[in-house]
């Protein structure tokens, strides 16, 4: 014997249709001994029955046209925003390139290559402002020797040795030397106290040998010299620079009384040398 | 749907004539009001274009309507506090009249005009699930899956809803 409650449960689903047939029986045999049961089957059968014969409701017409327009509204705009996706990054930057970077790079090309040629073509140094430059840098060079020369003329009147030496070896340091530097050096070279000074002012002078008027003065230096020294170092120049003007020189010093032996000796030597 | 997914939107139209009644109703019996129902309709098809991508297949389509129809519903109600099947009786009787045949009385009419305020006073949740079974025609089954619960309880809930508009019911006609 089932009771009411469980029948009551299952009225629902026999308005639905979702109880087996031998549910059904059951649930039907207990309405007819039920009467409380049977009206309430009744009264749910009409509530149902009449959801049943509810109109349903329908929409207007205007919907169907909202609802294209939404779609297609939609859709174009999908569109655009699949250009975004990354299936359309690359077309999109290849479109860029062609449309927009494409231009510009060029634009900007060429601007920059405008600017260097101008650049250029501005600061291009002309062939007179080469040279102009270049005598700007000889002119310096020169006063800078010139500078030099001075320096070294007023340390040959120094009265240390050292500092005469000192002003003997910039010779070295001289491309072109100065009338007045040479007539200096070979005052220094006749008349210097020191002879170790006048042995170094005799090789800067051996370096100038090509100027006819160091060649001259080293010459008659042989007649000024006492120093055995240099009277050696002379001779030995000469055989270098084979100087034949200086033999008659060479032959007064062998006269000379005080000349040293082995200065002798050697100048004999060169003569024959020389000769 | 699925090709709608994969781009042809126009496949939408095809889904829109299919559902779009029973659509209307389901919201016209949670909202009681014609204009704001068809908004609805919109905003549910416009939901299924923009998140076509959440359609995985493995519900129902239906399913998935109705699941973006609650949400859109949700959101409905919650601007609109009120969620009473607000009806404009006059414009309902006026569908009755039309709908009804011939040979009916005025006091079937009326009985439908009751059933229908009956309807209104029954929770949201009762008249929901008395909608989906009872008007949309969905099975216990698929009522389930739409309202993420076990076809046993959608079965106690119905008999429940049932129960009380029957009740709701007989108090009016008295």
């Amino acid at each position: 014997m089932t009771n009411c409650k469980d029948i009551e449960e299952k009225l629902a689903d026999w308005l639905e249709n979702q109880l087996s047939p031998q549910e059904q029986a059951q649930v039907e045999s207990h309405l007819k001994q039920c009467p409380a049961c049977q009206q309430e089957w009744q009264a749910m059968q009409q509530v149902w029955m009449q959801m049943g014969q509810l109109p349903v409701p329908k929409p207007s017409p205007a919907m169907k046209i909202r609802f294209e327009a939404m779609l297609e509204t939609y859709a174009t705009t999908v569109e655009e925003q699949q250009t975004y996706s990354p299936r359309h990054l690359l077309q999109l930057v290849k479109q860029l390139w062609q449309s927009v970077w494409m231009p510009r790079l060029v634009y900007s090309l060429l601007l920059i290559s405008i600017g260097l040629g101008a650049g250029y073509w501005l600061h291009k140094p002309s062939d007179s402002q080469i040279s102009q430059y270049q005598h700007q840098i000889d002119t310096l060079s020169i006063q800078m020797q010139e500078m030099r020369q001075m320096m070294l003329l007023s340390l040959l009147e120094n009265p240390s040795a050292s500092e005469r030496l000192r002003a003997v070896s910039l010779t070295q340091e001289f491309k072109r030397v100065d009338p007045k530097v040479i007539k200096a050096l070979l005052t220094t070279l006749n008349n210097d106290p020191n002879v170790n000074v006048r042995l170094v002012t005799l090789e800067a002078l051996a370096e100038l040998a090509d100027d006819p008027s160091v060649r001259e003065g080293l010459v008659q230096s042989l007649a000024h010299q006492d120093s055995p020294l240099v009277q050696v170092a002379l001779a030995d120049i000469m055989v270098k620079l084979q100087e034949k003007r200086s033999i008659e020189l060479l032959r007064e010093l062998l006269k000379q009384k005080h000349v040293d032996g082995t200065v002798k000796s050697k100048i004999q030597q060169t003569i024959k040398e020389l000769s | 749907m699925f090709q709608v997914k994969a781009g042809d939107l126009n496949k939408m139209g095809l889904l829109f004539e299919r559902y779009h009644r029973k659509l209307f109703s389901f919201l016209y019996y949670m909202t009681g009001k014609d204009d704001a129902s068809e908004d609805l309709v919109q905003n549910v098809f416009f939901r299924m274009l923009k998140y076509r991508h959440t359609f995985t297949g493995e519900g129902e389509f239906k399913t998935w309507m109705y699941h973006l129809a609650r949400n859109v519903l949700a959101d409905h109600s919650q601007k609109n506090k009120r969620s009473v099947l607000h009806e404009d009786v006059q414009n309902y009787s006026d569908r009755i009249s039309s709908g009804a045949g011939a040979d009916d009385s005025i006091y079937k009419e009326q009985e439908l005009i009751t059933l229908y305020d009956s309807l209104g006073k029954l929770s949201e949740e009762y008249r929901e699930i008395l909608v989906l079974s009872r008007f949309q025609e969905l099975k216990y089954e698929e009522i389930a899956r739409i309202l993420n619960t076990t076809e046993g309880a959608v079965k106690v809930k119905v008999h429940r809803a049932m129960n009380q508009l029957k009740n709701i019911y007989l108090k009016l006609e008295q």
